[in-house]
C-alpha cells in the first residue's frame, strides 16, 4: 500500500526542542527544511522546562580547558574527549548566536574578569568556575522562544503534532543502508510519509519510562527506538541520571524537578530523625555535593527505612527566613504554594527522580550517526557527558550539535528516494501490519505503561544487580509479548509509543548488564571493582541490531562510519 | 461511565464534564459526564489522563511539560481559561476547550495563530559580529545593512523580561473581545511586538506602521486578557499602551484620539460642555453636607462625563452619598484624569494633568478620593501614584451601613465595567447594594461592551460590533433592566440593549424614593382618622 500522504523535503528534521529548532535554522541553508514534531512546534520537549542555565566559557578568566576538564571528570572520563572538545569551544559561540537572535538573558556589570555588561554566570554543581548563564528560572524557555523566533522569521516548513513512527531506509547498491525518509503518524492516526536526502534526529531523552521521572510526556525515547530498528548503532544506554530532588507529593506531581538552587540557596536535607544525613556521605560539600552521590545519599537514607511516610527525605529551607525564601527561590515557592506546601514554614519532601540520559546515538563530530542519512543532535545522541552529565552542559549541547548537525545534514548529496522503491512500499506495508495489529489488540496501554515504568524504577534504578537486571528484562520481554489495543486509529501512536519505549528500556537494561563496574550515574552494587572511573579497563557499551559489546579503554574512537555496515555483526 | 476498581487509600472518585467534539461526525459539542479515580491532589490534567487511560482512550486533549512551562495545555475550567497542568482538579466541574477555532474534544488550532507571531529580524551577521565562520548567507542581508547592532542593556532587558514570560498558551486570545469582532492580531501577538519594539537588536524599522495596520487601536483595555494570564502579563499596560506611544510618535494616532487631546490641551476635558446645560462642578456647592450625622467625607473625582454629560446620574450618587452621612468635596481645579490620552498613547501634557488633580485635593486635605467613574477609578488607582487613597463609590457605600431602599420589583442583570471589575478588582460590592434594590438579581457573563480604550471614538464600528454580543448576552438574561456602574458602559450598554440601563445609585435613589412614598403614604393612613 503507498501512502497518499507523501512530501518531499532536503533535510527532515524531527523533533523541536532546542536542538531541533537549532538544527533546522542551520540546515534551512542549504535547501528545503521540514522541522516536525510530536507536539505543537516549539511546545514539545524538556528544552522548554530546562530552569537552570546554560555552560559557555565568556569570561576571560575561565578558559576552555577549564571546561573541558570539568566535563570529563564529571563525566567519569567516559565521554568522547572530541566531542566535548567541540563543546566547550562551540558552546559561547552558539551563545553568541542565540545573543545575536534576540535572547534575553539576565546581565551583570560586576564580575570580575569582564568589562562593562556582560551575561550573568551563576555557579552549577561539578564546575571550577561561575559559567552558567540563565535567564531567571526559565532558561530554556528563553532559549525555545528565541529559537522559535528564529523559525518563524526563516524558510522552514512545520508540520506539527505528528508523531514519527519509523524511519525508512533503503539499501544503497554497495549494500550500505540509507536513512531517507520517516512515516508518522497524524494527530487522526493517518499515515504520513516524508521522503528526504537526510533526517536529523533530535527527538531528546527518555525520562518517561521511569515511573517518577522529570521529563515531559514526549521523554520516551521514541528516537533511540526508531534508529535502533534502523540499523543505528547506540552507546552508554545504561547511562540514565538521577536527580537528587524530585517531588514526592501529590502523587501525580511526584518526580517534578525541585531545582538545584534549593540547595545551592543553603537547603539542608534531613531524615525522618531530623538528622543532616550527608555528613555521613560527604561531609565536605553536605547539600553541595555532586547530583550523583547526593541521589545515592538521599535513595541510601529511604532503603534503610529512615525516609518520611511518603517516601522521601526533607529539604528544608525554613532556617533561611521568608524573605530571602521569597526573593531568591519565588518560582519554587509559588510552586510549591501551589500544592499546599508553604516551604517558608515547613520543608518540602524529596526524593530521587530520572532526569537525564547521557547515552544514545553514537555520532561523529559531523552528527553523523552510524548509518548514512541519519544525524542526530541533543539528548538522543550518547557520548557528550560521558556517565554523568554536568548541569548547564545539555543546553550548550543541544545549541553546538544542533547546529553541527543541521549544518552537515544539510551539505549532504540530493538523491532522493523512488517511494515505490521495492524496499519502501514493503516498510509501509509492514507499518500497515503493525496497525492492523493494534487495532486487533486487547491489553491496555495505560497497564503495560504501568508496568514497564514500575519495573525500570524498581529494578534499574540508582542501585542496580545482575539480578534485579535481569528481572526487569524478563518482565519487558513479557510486556513486549502484549499487543497494546488502539480503540481508534487516534490511538495507534500511543501504541507505537508504548512498543518504543519498551525497546529503550531493553536497551538501558542490556546496557546496565554490559558495564560491569560502577561508573557516574550507573553503581552495580554487585560488582567489586580495584579501578577508579580514571583506570577503568572500560570505554563504552555499545549496542546495534548487528552487535553489542562493552569496548576497552581507549578504544573509544571506532570509526562510526563503519560499524554500522551491514556485515559488521558481532 | 465510571471507573471501576476499588478506591485505596490516597485516592478518591471525582466527577468530571468534559466537552467532546469531533466535527467529523458531530454538528455541535456534547458534554460528557464521567466518574473516575484519581489521586489526591490531582490536577485537571491528570483528571484526563485517568480519563483517557481507564475509560476512554479517544479523549483528545494536548499536554507535554505538565508543569506550567509549556503552555500546551489550556482549556476553559468552568468557563474560565486556565492551564490543566496547574489546576487544581475539583469535584464536578466542567472542562471545554479554550474559546478558539476546535479541532476535537479539548484541542484548538493554536498551531495557526502562533505560526503568525512576530519575530525579532536579526542583523546581518557582518553588523552583529557574530562568528563569520560562516560564508553561506552573507549577500543575503535581510536588512541591507542599515542595521545598528547594540545588545540590550540592563534597563532594557528589565524591561523586556517579563513580556517574555509568555508560554503561548493563548488564553488571552480566546477571552478578547477585540478579537471576537476585528481583524485584531491579538493580546500575546501585541506583546511580542512591544518586546520586539524595546529590543535594540531587531532591525525591522517599519515595525510600528505594521503595528498599527494588525489592529493596535482595536483593544478596548478591557483587561480580560490579564486576568486569564497564568503569567499574569499585564499586557494592555505593558504592551498595548507603550506601543500605542510608539504609535503617536511616528504621527499615527487616530485623528478622532487627536481631537481628544487636543480637547484635554486647551479645557482640561475630554468632552465638549453641552451647550445648554451647566457643569456639574459649576452647578454644585465645593462642599456638600450630609443630611445626618456626618459619618465620613470624601474628595469627589468626578471625572469628564459626570461633570459635562451625566449629571444626573452624578447627582444621583451625591443623594446617596448625603443620604447615607456624607460629606463630599469637590475640588472645582480638577481636570481630565488623563485616562484617554494613557489609553492612546498620547501621554505628553499626562503628568500636567496629575499633578493638577492631586495638588487639588491635596489642598483640601483629603484623605479619601472617591471615584464614580470606573475608567478614572482605575487610572487613579492604577497609573497615579497619590498622597491620598482612591476608592471607588461601590467601595465606599459597603463600607458603611447604608440605609436599605424600598425594593424595585424589577429582575436586574448587572454589566461588569472592565475598569471596575478588572482594573479594580471590584465584584462583590456592586452587588451586595443590588440585592439591596431588587430579589431578582440575575448573573450575565462579564464580558466587555466594547466602549473602552478609545474604541468607542476612534473605531465606533467596532465598539458597535463587541456591543451587540453584549446586546444579545443581555437579551438571554431575561433581565428587565441592567444596572452598571461606569458612565462609559451606561451609555454604550444603554446603545445596544432596548433594556434600560441604570446606574447602581440611580437605582438606589429610585428605591429611597418608593420608600419615602411608602412612609408619606403610611403617614398620611395613619393621620387620616384624625383628620376625619
Ligand atoms: C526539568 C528539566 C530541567 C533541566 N534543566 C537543565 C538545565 O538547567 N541546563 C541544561 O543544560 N539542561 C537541563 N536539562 C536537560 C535539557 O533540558 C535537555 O537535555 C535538552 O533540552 C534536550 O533537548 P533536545 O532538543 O535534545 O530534546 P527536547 O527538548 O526534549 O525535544 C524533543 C523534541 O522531539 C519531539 N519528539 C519526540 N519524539 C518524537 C516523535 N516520535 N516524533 C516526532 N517528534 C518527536 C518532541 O515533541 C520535542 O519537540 C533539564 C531537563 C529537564 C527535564
Ligand atoms: S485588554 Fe481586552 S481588548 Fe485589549 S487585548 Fe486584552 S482582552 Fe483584548
Ligand atoms: S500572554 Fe499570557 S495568556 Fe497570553 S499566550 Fe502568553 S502566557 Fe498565555
Ligand atoms: S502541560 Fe505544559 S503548560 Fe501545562
Amino acid at each position: 500500500m503507498l501512502a497518499d500522504n507523501v512530501t518531499d523535503c532536503h533535510v527532515l528534521v524531527v523533533g523541536s526542542g532546542g536542538a531541533g529548532c537549532r538544527a533546522a535554522v542551520e540546515a534551512a541553508k542549504y535547501g528545503d527544511v521540514i522541522l516536525l514534531s510530536r507536539s505543537v512546534t516549539g511546545k514539545g520537549g524538556c528544552t522548554t522546562m530546562a530552569e537552570g542555565g546554560y555552560n559557555a566559557v565568556l569570561n576571560p578568566k575561565d578558559s576552555c580547558s577549564s571546561h573541558f576538564e570539568d566535563t570529563i571528570r564529571g563525566g567519569a572520563y567516559l565521554n568522547d574527549r572530541e566531542l566535548v572538545k567541540i563543546l566547550v569551544e562551540e558552546a559561547p559561540e552558539r551563545f553568541a548566536d542565540l545573543m545575536n537572535w534576540g535572547a534575553v538573558f539576565d546581565l551583570s556589570c560586576d564580575c570580575d574578569g569582564f568589562e562593562g555588561t556582560h551575561p550573568a554566570q551563576r555557579h552549577f554543581g561539578g564546575q571550577k568556575f561561575n559559567r552558567t548563564c540563565y535567564s531567571g528560572d526559565r532558561t530554556g524557555h528563553e532559549i525555545m522562544a528565541t529559537l522559535m523566533e528564529k523559525v518563524r522569521g526563516g524558510d522552514i516548513r512545520i508540520i506539527q503534532e505528528v508523531t514519527v513512527i519509523d524511519l525508512l531506509t533503503e539499501t544503497l547498491s554497495g549494500g550500505e543502508v540509507r536513512v531517507c525518509g520517516a512515516v508518522g503518524l497524524d494527530r487522526d492516526g493517518n499515515m504520513i510519509v516524508l521522503r528526504c536526502d537526510a533526517v536529523v534526529l533530535a527527538t531528546g531523552g527518555t525520562g518517561q519510562i521511569y515511573d517518577v521521572c522529570t521529563n515531559c510526556a514526549t521523554g520516551n525515547g521514541q528516537g533511540y527506538a526508531m534508529a535502533y530498528r534502523a540499523g543505528a548503532e547506540l552507546i552508554d544506554m545504561e547511562m540514565v541520571q538521577f536527580h537528587p530532588t524530585g517531588a514526592v507529593y501529590p502523587y501525580d506531581a511526584r518526580g517534578r524537578l525541585i531545582t538545584e538552587a534549593v540547595r545551592g540557596e543553603g537547603g539542608y536535607l534531613k531524615n525522618s530523625r531530623g538528622e543532616r544525613f550527608m555528613a555521613k556521605y560527604d561531609p565536605e560539600r553536605m547539600e553541595l555535593s555532586t547530583r550523583d552521590v547526593v541521589a545515592r545519599s538521599i535513595a541510601t537514607e529511604i532503603a534503610e527505612g529512615r525516609g518520611t511516610d511518603k517516601g522521601g527525605v526533607y529539604l528544608d529551607v525554613t532556617h533561611l527566613g521568608a524573605a530571602v525564601i521569597e526573593e531568591r527561590l519565588p518560582m519554587m515557592l509559588a510552586q510549591l504554594l501551589n500544592f499546599g506546601v508553604d516551604i517558608r514554614k515547613e520543608p518540602m519532601e524529596v526524593a530521587p527522580t530520572a532526569h537525564h540520559m547521557m547515552g544514545g546515538l553514537r555520532i561523529t563530530p559531523e552528527c553523523r550517526t552510524t548509518i548514512k542519512g541519519l544525524f542526530a543532535c541533543g539528548e538522543v545522541t550518547g557520548g557528550i557527558h560521558g556517565a554523568n552529565r554536568l548541569g548547564g552542559n545539555s543546553l550548550a549541547d543541544t545549541q553546538v550539535f544542533g547546529k553541527r548537525a543541521g549544518e552537515f545534514a544539510g551539505k549532504s548529496v540530493m538523491h532522493r528516494a523512488l517511494m515505490n522503491s521495492p524496499a519502501i512500499v514493503g516498510q509501509l506495508a509492514a507499518e500497515e501490519l503493525r496497525f492492523n495489529r493494534f487495532l486487533n489488540g486487547s491489553d491496555s496501554i495505560a497497564e503495560i505503561k504501568e508496568r514497564l515504568r514500575k519495573t525500570m524504577w524498581e529494578n534499574v534504578g540508582i542501585f542496580r544487580t545482575a539480578e534485579e537486571l535481569e528481572t526487569a528484562l524478563a518482565e519487558i520481554e513479557e510486556l513486549s509479548e502484549m499487543t497494546p489495543k488502539a480503540d481508534s486509529p487516534a490511538v495507534l501512536a500511543e501504541c507505537c509509543v508504548l512498543e518504543d519505549m519498551l525497546t529503550v528500556a531493553a536497551l538501558v537494561v542490556r546496557g546496565a548488564l554490559l558495564r560491569e563496574e560502577s561508573r557516574g550515574a550507573h553503581v552495580r552494587k554487585d560488582i567489586v571493582q580495584d579501578w577508579t572511573p580514571e583506570t577503568s579497563p572500560y570505554g563504552h557499551t555499545y549496542q546495534s541490531i548487528y552487535r553489542e559489546g562493552i569496548e576497552k579503554a581507549g578504544a573509544e574512537d571506532i570509526s562510526a562510519e563503519g560499524a554500522g555496515k551491514g556485515g559488521n555483526v558481532q | 461511565m465510571s471507573g471501576k476498581d476499588k478506591v485505596k487509600v490516597g485516592e478518591k472518585m471525582l466527577s468530571v464534564r468534559i466537552s467532546r467534539f469531533n466535527p467529523a461526525d458531530q454538528s455541535a459539542p456534547k458534554i460528557k459526564e464521567y466518574s473516575v479515580k484519581v489521586h489526591e491532589g490531582a490536577r485537571v490534567l491528570d483528571v484526563l489522563k485517568a480519563v483517557r487511560d481507564t475509560l476512554d482512550p479517544t479523549l483528545l486533549f494536548r499536554h507535554c511539560c505538565g508543569a506550567g512551562q509549556c503552555g500546551s495545555c489550556a482549556l476553559k475550567v468552568n468557563g474560565e481559561p486556565r492551564l490543566a497542568c496547574m489546576t487544581e482538579a475539583a469535584d464536578g466541574m466542567l472542562l471545554e476547550p479554550l474559546d478558539l477555532p476546535v479541532i476535537r474534544d479539548l484541542v484548538t488550532d493554536i498551531g495557526k495563530y502562533l505560526k503568525e507571531m512576530p519575530y525579532l529580524v536579526p542583523a546581518c551577521e557582518e553588523c552583529a559580529g557574530s562568528d563569520g565562520s560562516d560564508a553561506s548567507s552573507s549577500g543575503s542581508c535581510s536588512c541591507a545593512c542599515s542595521c545598528s547592532f547594540a545588545m540590550p542593556s540592563k534597563e532594557e532587558t528589565a524591561e523586556m523580561k517579563p513580556l517574555r514570560d509568555c508560554i503561548e498558551c493563548l488564553c488571552c486570545v480566546s477571552v478578547c473581545p477585540a478579537v471576537k469582532v476585528t481583524d485584531f492580531a491579538g493580546p500575546t501577538y501585541m506583546r511580542q511586538e512591544m518586546r520586539l519594539a524595546l529590543d535594540p537588536r531587531d532591525c525591522d524599522k517599519d515595525r510600528i506602521i505594521g503595528i498599527t495596520e494588525k489592529g493596535l487601536f482595536n483593544c478596548t483595555t478591557c483587561q480580560a486578557c490579564v486576568l486569564a494570564c497564568p503569567k499574569s502579563i499585564k499586557i494592555p499596560g505593558k504592551a498595548i499602551e507603550k506601543l500605542r506611544i510608539l504609535a503617536n510618535r511616528e504621527g499615527l494616532t487616530l485623528p478622532r484620539h487627536k481631537e481628544v487631546a487636543g480637547l484635554v490641551k486647551t479645557t482640561g476635558r475630554s468632552v465638549q460642555p453641552l451647550p445648554d446645560r451647566k457643569g456639574l462642578i459649576e452647578s454644585i456647592d465645593e462642599v456638600l453636607e450630609p443630611y445626618g450625622d456626618v459619618k465620613g467625607e470624601v474628595g469627589f473625582f468626578t471625572g469628564c462625563l459626570y461633570d459635562l454629560r451625566m449629571q444626573s446620574t452624578a447627582l444621583d450618587a451625591i443623594e446617596v452619598l448625603r443620604r447615607n452621612g456624607i460629606r463630599i468635596i469637590t475640588p472645582k481645579e480638577q481636570v481630565c484624569c488623563g485616562s484617554p490620552l494613557i489609553r492612546t498613547g498620547q501621554t505628553a501634557i499626562v503628568p500636567e494633568l496629575m499633578k493638577k488633580n492631586i495638588d487639588c485635593f491635596v489642598k483640601h486635605g483629603i484623605k479619601t478620593v472617591m471615584t464614580v467613574c470606573a475608567g478614572c477609578g482605575s487610572t487613579l488607582k492604577n497609573d497615579y501614584d497619590t498622597p491620598f487613597e482612591v476608592k471607588d463609590i461601590n467601595e465606599i457605600l459597603t463600607a458603611i451601613d447604608i440605609e436599605k431602599p424600598e425594593k424595585i420589583g424589577l429582575k436586574i442583570a448587572y454589566h461588569d465595567p472592565c475598569h471596575l471589575l478588572r482594573g479594580q478588582g471590584i465584584r462583590e460590592q456592586p452587588r451586595r447594594l443590588l440585592r439591596l434594590i431588587t430579589d431578582d438579581f440575575v448573573e450575565m457573563p462579564s464580558e466587555c461592551c466594547g466602549s473602552g480604550g478609545g474604541v468607542k471614538s476612534g473605531n465606533p464600528a467596532e465598539a458597535e460590533a463587541i456591543g451587540k454580543l453584549r446586546g444579545e448576552e443581555i437579551k438571554e438574561s431575561g433581565c428587565d433592566i441592567v444596572a452598571t456602574s461606569c458612565p462609559f458602559c451606561e451609555i454604550h450598554v444603554g446603545s445596544v440593549t432596548d433594556k434600560p440601563v441604570r446606574n447602581i445609585n440611580t437605582l438606589l435613589v429610585e428605591g429611597y424614593r418608593k420608600k419615602d412614598a411608602k412612609n408619606a403614604e403610611n403617614a398620611s393612613v395613619k393621620n387620616a382618622p384624625q383628620e376625619q
